[in-house]
This record gives structure tokens, sequence and C-alpha cells, in this order.
């Protein structure tokens, strides 16, 4: 079999991607582990998603729903249970090679999207040490247990990490009737969107103890208490600080990183910022015919990026041509910029660029140049790294299309 | 002996007054101290030839953990009749079960974990060692030395994932490496096969991420890699194939001993009888040794921690390299307490780092701390400059279980007639574990005969246990073949190791009846990648209790009580 165009991974930006190319014509392949599309979206029952896309706050399920009927319409040919056990460069192409339940399978594709979307930091990833008892959970298991699963992970819980992930789960295992403890931060800040903030904790007093993380766990079969230490300013934890806090669980939401197996086994190259793959603006890797989008790209805030990176590359994948690759440097405090390389052939009109500062900043400009010309500046009052801003730049008035620089300066 | 000069030597070093009381086969100590590293190096000071140390030092002010039992109590073992009991399901345990069952015996093996390889045995690198760094003359060195030869057929018989891929001592001076001739003529005088000095072209040929610092390095060919957890396993299985009965979550309470016999066994199961008692209990063989009143060596806890690394980080070595002893090093050679160490690559193709060698009183206190991980990563990264400490990713301990003889026993007890002792079973007990458990079975048997019984070949005794299918690792037409022989195959549930359906379903039939989460990881390796469970683990809750029938609230992770969840959703307050 051959199809023109290959999707791995059937969530929120394989669908867009997935949808996006056959509307071009191409013949797509959508490969899906699970038993059902959507990806993570299935166990996230939680509503805000879609605000930016559809002006409305629909749950998780709501969202990917609205891309599988879009997807039904199409003639996108969709292998569930299906997993990627091999990729290979071919004559004309890749060949994919694959598991499902009818046996191992073999296809070959022009191009492949790379739509893997992302894992889950461990323990061990962020050096908590002491016993290994059942309790301890990264909130997107917790997740799982409580929203597919129908059981809870714990009755008195603590969660480490102030992102949305741990604030929602916070508030889930609140309304089913766990007490939360805390939810501690290891940074100055909080990491979530300010609503998740007011909407998980604030309303349901939870506290929230930043400058704080946990260092230790105790318990024999279950988790029966852990360690909390304050940390110093590059998050070490100060000695003399502990304190014992009692807990049947601990729910881990450390981060997240971007699953590049397939991109790794592909010899596709990575940057190690942003740990996805380094990218062109229409999120091609410098592998050509390989493109990667979503969170396997970069990790985003909000689910309608994902969809968006998704379609850009759903798009590109059926019309791409020969290549002109500029790298975009980045000067000034900036944790990452995407896409890295900018394709100059034939010219470029708009270009959407993603970000995210290094640190917490006030009264910033944010400058794209081309050459000696800016060709785009945007002025921020506050700049903070678990939000990511996403920007438009026009390189229509640009004479050089060579020497791209984000930087970001003081106003 | 005169112990005067030695009592003197521990007031002068560590102002402790120490008494010494002695019988025919044992020092016995006893005081107090004010740190637990000086009470282990006092008991190591009273090491004297043809005795053992019995360690009675203790510990200003410590009050040991009481021993961790299983929740459980029944009457499932009451009133039952054994020829052998074996006490401890690790590595020792299980073989020596599995050894006996070539005859014709009613064994029962009794483990009080959840699961075999719980102890030491699951928590170690699983390095098959060549045995050149072993002294003379000691019971480490001759089933050393035999075992390592055994491996090969072994692992064939039981079905486990074997590499003899040899090891890498590295050298920074040539005046090191002029010494190593004394370890290459020992090697050749213990038959070690193999063990010569490469120089420094060809070790940075082999690893050239020495080539720096290297001058050339020891090269044991016969060392190889195990999982050492599977293999326990495994032998615990093909006992259960065999006949022998092997009875988890049950621990050994008490014995009666009548006549200068274990007349009965206590536990938590009931008590019962058996004609012989094989005492493989790894960190609580003194403990053992002590209900059947025959208290004669001391184990002191040594715990050791491994770091993980990601196989796919740059700064990996390719082979399995360790630092030798340096200039800076040598003053101090020979104190150290492990077989060396260093980058391991296992029998799964990951990468360990250490392990380190920490003196602990708590004999169950198998949790990690930041500075055993600083020094692990300090100790042992030096062979490998380019590693960094992110790329470990994940990182557990072990508790060894060595006498203050730093030796193996493996004998029968002098005092009770049928009690045999396999303890201070420590590195490198895995590598000599199918070396001594022949040998324990004729122990035992001997002695059966002696005390008149019965004791016919086992005409039926199957030394293979089946291996069990890696769908990974097949071509892809067996691949395709075994997913259309049955589906389950080609459903992936733990995307890292590429863990499919079919193979945890089989795993969650085993033969020793473990159905926990952490029962399924170690046969199968689900959970143990990169994400560490975060995705699969639920699914395999819910796995594991359709195949069961019990309820997802009621799966654990590994021992009674470690529940993954708690109660159901809508149920917290009830």
């Amino acid at each position: 079999m051959r199809y023109d165009v290959a999707v791995i991974g059937g969530g929120p930006a394989g669908l867009a991607a997935a949808i996006r190319a056959s509307e071009q014509g191409a013949s797509v392949l959508l490969i899906e582990r699970e038993a059902k599309l959507g990806g993570i979206l299935k166990q996230c029952i939680h509503d805000g998603f879609g605000v930016v896309r559809f002006g409305e706050k629909l749950s998780g399920p709501e969202y990917a729903d609205r891309f599988v009927k879009k997807l039904r319409q199409t003639n996108v040919q969709v292998s569930l249970l299906s997993f990627v056990t091999r990729t290979e460069k071919c004559d004309d192409g890749y060949k994919l090679t694959y598991v499902c339940k009818e046996g191992l399978k073999q296809v070959e594709c022009g191009g492949i999207v790379l739509a893997t979307g992302c894992r889950e930091r461990t323990r061990n990833g962020i050096g908590i040490h002491g016993d290994r008892c059942a309790g301890v959970y990264t909130a997107g298991a917790a997740q799982n247990l409580v929203n597919i699963l129908g059981v809870m992970p714990g009755k008195k819980v603590v969660v480490l990490g102030s992102g949305d992930i741990g604030l929602i789960m916070a508030r889930r295992l609140t309304l089913e009737g766990a007490k939360v403890v805390g939810v501690y931060e290891a940074k100055p800040v909080a990491s979530g969107l300010t609503r998740n903030i007011h909407q998980c904790l604030n309303d349901f007093d939870i506290p929230l103890h930043l400058s704080s993380t946990v260092t230790r766990v105790f318990g024999t079969t279950r988790l029966e208490k852990v360690e909390i230490s304050k940390v110093d300013e590059r998050m070490r934890p100060i000695v003399g600080t502990e304190q014992i806090v009692e807990c049947d669980c601990l729910v881990l939401a450390v981060g997240l990183i971007p699953e590049n197996e397939l991109a790794r086994d592909l010899q596709v190259p990575l940057d190690p910022k942003t740990k996805g793959a380094i990218v062109d603006q229409n999120c091609q890797t410098l592998a050509e015919g390989i493109f990667a989008c979503g969170n396997a790209l970069h990790v985003n805030d909000l689910v309608d990026y994902v969809s968006e990176s998704g379609e850009t590359a759903g798009s590109a994948v059926v019309r791409r041509g020969k290549r002109k690759l500029r790298p975009v440097s980045t000067e000034g405090k900036l944790l990452y910029v995407v896409p890295q390389r900018i394709d100059v052939n034939g010219g470029i009109d708009k270009v959407v660029m993603y970000f995210r500062a290094s640190e917490e900043l006030t009264n910033q400009r944010l400058v794209v140049t081309a050459g000696d010309e800016t060709v785009f500046s945007k002025v921020y009052a506050k700049l903070l790294p678990p939000e990511m801003e996403r920007i438009v730049v026009n390189f229509d008035t640009a004479h050089t299309l060579d020497d791209f620089t984000v930087r970001l300066e003081d106003k | 002996m005169d112990f005067d000069k030695t009592i003197k030597q521990v007031r002068k070093r560590y102002g402790v007054d120490v008494s010494v009381r002695e019988d025919e086969r044992s020092v016995f100590l006893s005081g107090e101290c004010d740190k637990w590293s000086d009470v282990v190096a006092i008991g190591k000071m009273f090491v004297t030839e043809g005795k053992h140390v019995v360690n009675d030092i203790a510990l200003k002010g410590y009050v040991a953990p009481a021993e961790r039992l299983p929740a459980l109590s029944d009457n499932a073992l009451d009133g039952t009749d054994w020829d052998v009991v074996v006490i401890g399901g690790g590595i020792s345990g299980c073989a020596v079960a599995r050894e006996l069952t070539k005859y014709k015996l009613r064994i029962l093996l009794v483990e009080k974990h959840s699961d075999v390889a719980r102890g030491a045995s699951g928590a170690n690198n699983g390095m098959v060692h060549a045995g050149i760094d072993l002294k003379h003359r000691c019971l480490k060195l001759k089933y050393g030395v035999a075992g390592n030869a055994l491996y090969g057929d072994v692992c064939k018989e039981l079905g486990v994932d074997f590499r003899r891929s040899g090891q890498y001592v590295i050298f920074d001076s040539r005046l090191i490496r002029f010494f190593a001739k004394g370890t290459v003529k020992r090697a050749v005088k213990h038959g070690i096969p193999g063990v010569r000095i490469l120089g420094k072209k060809e070790i940075a040929q082999v690893e050239p991420r020495v080539k720096d610092f290297a001058v050339g390095a020891l090269y044991a060919p016969s060392t190889g890699y195990v999982s050492p957890y599977q293999l326990t396993i495994a032998y615990a299985e093909n006992a259960v194939q065999n006949g022998a009965k092997i009875c988890l979550n049950t621990a050994v309470t008490g014995m009666d001993v009548e006549k200068g016999k274990v007349a009965r066994i206590c536990t938590n199961r009931g008590t019962f009888t058996a004609r012989c008692v094989v005492n493989c209990a790894g960190v609580f063989a003194d403990k053992i040794a002590e209900m059947a009143g025959d208290r004669y060596f001391s184990i002191h806890p040594r715990r050791g921690t491994d770091l993980m690394l990601d196989p796919k980080a740059e700064g990996v070595p390719s082979q399995t390299i360790s630092m030798g002893p340096t200039l800076k090093s040598l003053s101090k050679f020979g104190s150290g307490s492990t077989k060396g160490g260093g980058v391991i690559r296992t029998a799964d193709g990951n990468y360990l780092l250490g392990p380190d060698a920490v003196e602990i009183p708590d004999r169950e206190d198998t949790s990690t701390d930041r500075q055993s991980f600083d020094s692990v990563f300090a100790k042992h990264s030096g062979v490998c400059p380019t590693l960094r400490r992110s790329d470990v990713i994940a990182y557990f301990s072990g508790v060894r279980a060595p006498t203050y003889e730093e030796d193996f026993i493996i004998e029968r007890s002098a005092k009770v007639a049928n009690l045999v002792h396999v303890a201070g079973i420590q590195s490198p007990g895995i590598t000599a574990a199918p070396a001594f458990s022949k040998d324990v079975a004729e122990i035992v048997k001997d002695y059966l005969l002696s005390a008149g019984t019965q004791v016919a070949a086992n005409e039926r005794f199957d030394p293979v246990r089946p291996r069990p299918v890696k769908a990974k690792s097949l071509s892809d037409a067996d691949r395709d073949e075994l997913i259309k022989s049955d589906p389950d195959f080609g459903k992936i549930v733990c995307r890292c190791e590429e863990v499919s359906l079919g193979e945890i379903k089989r795993a969650l039939r085993n033969p020793l009846g473990v159905t926990t989460v952490d029962g399924v990881k170690r046969r199968v390796r689900a959970g143990m990648g990169r994400c560490q469970g975060g995705f699969c683990m639920p699914l395999i809750v819910d796995i594991i209790a359709n195949e069961t029938g019990v309820q997802a609230e009621d799966v654990t992770k590994d021992d009674i009580g470690s529940n993954v969840a708690v109660c159901k959703i809508k149920e917290v307050g009830q």
C-alpha cells in the first residue's frame, strides 16, 4: 500500500493534520495507537478547550469530537490500535512498519507527519527520593484513574506543580471528595493560567505554596507522608526547611516532554531547548518529507495552537517542494522560538512563530529582523515562561530574506 | 583467642568499650556505639580465621523498625507436612528449590513478599562476574567461577536472556597497568578464562570515550549480564513446573526446635512441619538462624544504589567499563566492599551506573537518597566523563546481606540437624547461585537419606522453562504470524518498551500467581521505559482487574496493601 501522507498520532495535532492533508487532495493514512481517536483529550473532561478557535469553552472530548466528525467526512484511512514499530527511508519517501490486531503491516508514504504528543516528567526526572510505595502518580496517570477507570488515587492529596494540569487535577480530586492538602510549586510564581488559579484553587480553598518542592516520599506499601522543602532562587532545596506533610497520594504535574522516539529513529535533528524537532515555518523537519506538529514539536499551553500547527503540517506535507532553509537566531531572554528555520525558497509571506521567555519579565519588546530590517515588533507588559506567545510575522516588506533574528529586549 | 589488643584498639579508635565472648564457632560482641558505621567497623576488626562474628553492639538511641510482615493471616498451610521447606524467594531460595525438584520430594518455598526476587536479587545490576577480584580460598571464588561457567546453559534451559560481553577495567597510569599483571596471573590460577591486558590503542578502539586518559585496560571476557529478577522468576517457575509449591505473602514468624531439630515452622499462614529446612532468608538469614536457636553469624545490611541511564543519551559508552584503581586511590585499595561496578550495560540493553555501598541499620530500607545518588554519580562517572546527571532516568536501591567475614555460608547447621544455611549471599551471589544451588540440593539429599527419608530421582523433571514470548524481538514474519494467531499481540499497551496486551496477559497467567502491577513490570518490562508507567500503569490496572476478576481498586502495585487506588470515585466518604 502507498499513501501520499501518513500521520502518526490521532490526538488533536494528528486529527488536524490528517483532515487538512486530505482536504488538499492527498491520500492519507492516520495511525493511532489507542482504540479511539482524540489522544489525551479523551480523559480531559474539564472545560476550557477551544476558546481561541471556536470561541467556546468545550470539554476535551467535545473538542476532539468536532475534529473526529470532520475527519469522517474526508477520505482519511484511519487505523486504530496500531503502533508504528519502525520507520525507514525508501526510494520515494518512507516505509512504515506497524502492528495492529490484523498483524504486522507495512505501508509506503510520500511524507510523514509526526503528531505523537508528549509525555510527563516522572518522579525520577525531578530527583524525588525515598520509598517506592504506591500512591505517587503523574497527573496524567491520576487523571486516567479518576476519569477513565473511575477509581480514586488517594483521599488526602498533595499536588506538586502549579501548571494547568496540576491545578485541574487539584480541582478534579476535590470534586470527587478527596482532600487536597496543597499545591506546591518550586518556582516563585504559579505556572498555570490565571483563570485556573482562580477556578481550580481559590474557589475551592486549596492553598498554593510557592518556592517549595517535595524532596522525599515515605511509605511501606502506600504513601504515608511527603517531605516538603523550601527552595532557593535556583530551585535547589534548602537544608533545614524540611517539613512533613501527611498524605496518601502525590500527584506530579512537573512538566511535559515532547515524545520523539520516531524522530530519533529517523535521525531527525532535535532542538535541545524544545526537545522537539527543528522545523521550518511549515513544520517540516530538517529531514525532507518529515513534519512534526502539536506537542511533539513543542509543548503548547492551548490545544487550539496544537490544532493550528497540525493544520500547518497537514497542508504543507501535501504541497512541498525544494527548500532553501535559513536559520532563525535568538537574542535576549528567550527560552525558545519555533520555527528554528525559515524556508525562503519562492519568497515568504506570513509566518506564525511561537516563543517563550526564559524568565518572568516586564516591559519587553520582541523584535524580528531580516538582515538589518525590522519586520516585526511588539511590546509586552509582562512575559512569563509558562505562557507561550504566538505572533504572526509578515515578511512582505523585507528586502533580504536572510539573517533572521528574534530578539527580546527591554522596552 | 586473645582479643585484648583489639579491644584496646577499639577503645582508642572509637572510644567504645566492647565485651567479647567466644565459643567454638563464633566471637560475640556487645556494647554501644554512637554511629552505625562504627558498629560495623568494630565488627570487622574481630574477624578471625575460622570463626564468625556475631555483632550485638547496639546503636545508641536506635530502635529497629519492626520487620515488615504481610498483611495477611490465614490457615492455608496449617498442619501440612513437607520434605523440604525453603525460606526465602530470592535467587538462592528459588535456585535451591528448583535443583531440589530433580528429586521426588514435597518441597515448599515460602516468601514473605507478594513476588519472588523482591530483595537484593531484584535490585542489583545483573552482572555475572568473571571473578577477577575475588580472594583465594573463599566460597565466593569457588562458586563464583563455577557459576559463571554454568550461565550459558542455565539461561538457555530457563529461557532467560544472557549476554556474555565481557568487562573492561580502565587504567589511567602505567604503574597500575604493570600491577595488573598480578591480577592476570591470579585469574589464570583461579581458572578464569581469557583475562588479559589491553594496550592504550586497543582500549581506545573498543571504547573511544576513554581514549584521553586510558593507558590500558584489564579485559575479562567471561563477564556476562542477566536480568537478575527474571532469572529468579524463571528458577521459581521451573520449580513450580516440576512440582514444588511456592507460597507468597508467607513470613516465618517462629520455629519450634525439639531434640536438636526444627520440629515446626510457624508463619502467618499456619504452622507446618518439615524434614529439612533451608535458610535462604537474605538479610534475615541470621534472624532465621536465631529462631532455630542457631545464632552464629550476623548479617550487616549494606545498601547499594544504582542509577539507570537513558540508553539514547549521547554520553553513554557502548561497553561495560569501570575505573581500575588509580594511583590516588591505591592507598585505599581493597577497602571497598563492592565488586567495582562502573557503567554497566545490562541484559536488557540499558545502562546502569553504580553501585555504592552504605552500611545501614535497617534491613529493609531500600529507599534512595540524594547522598547516594551524588556519590554514585561522582564515583562512577569518572570513567566516562561525557556522562551528565540529566542522563539518569531512574534509580533504585537494594540491600546486600553480607556477614562480617564477607563470605558465603553454605553448610548444614552444626547445632540443628535438619537445618541448612545459605547465608551471607551477596555479590557475586547472582553469579554463584547456579553452582551453589546444586551443592545445597546435594547437602539436603544426603541429610534426608541419612535421616531415613527415601530420595528418588524425579523422572518427570523438565529443566526447560518455556521462554516467554517477546513480540518486539521477533522477526517481522514471526511477529505477523503471532498476531494472526492471537490479535492481543498486536495491541501495544506499554509504548516505551513496546509490550503487547498478549504478553501482559500471559505474564498474568504465571505459575506463581502473581497479579500485581510491578509483577507484570518485572516479567515483561511494561512500565520500565522512559515514561515510567505514566501512560500504561492505568491500562495495566484495568487489564489485571479484567483478567483476574477483581475490582480496579483492589489491584496492588506490589505487596498486600499497596493498592494503586484507594476506592471507587463517589465512595470517598464511605
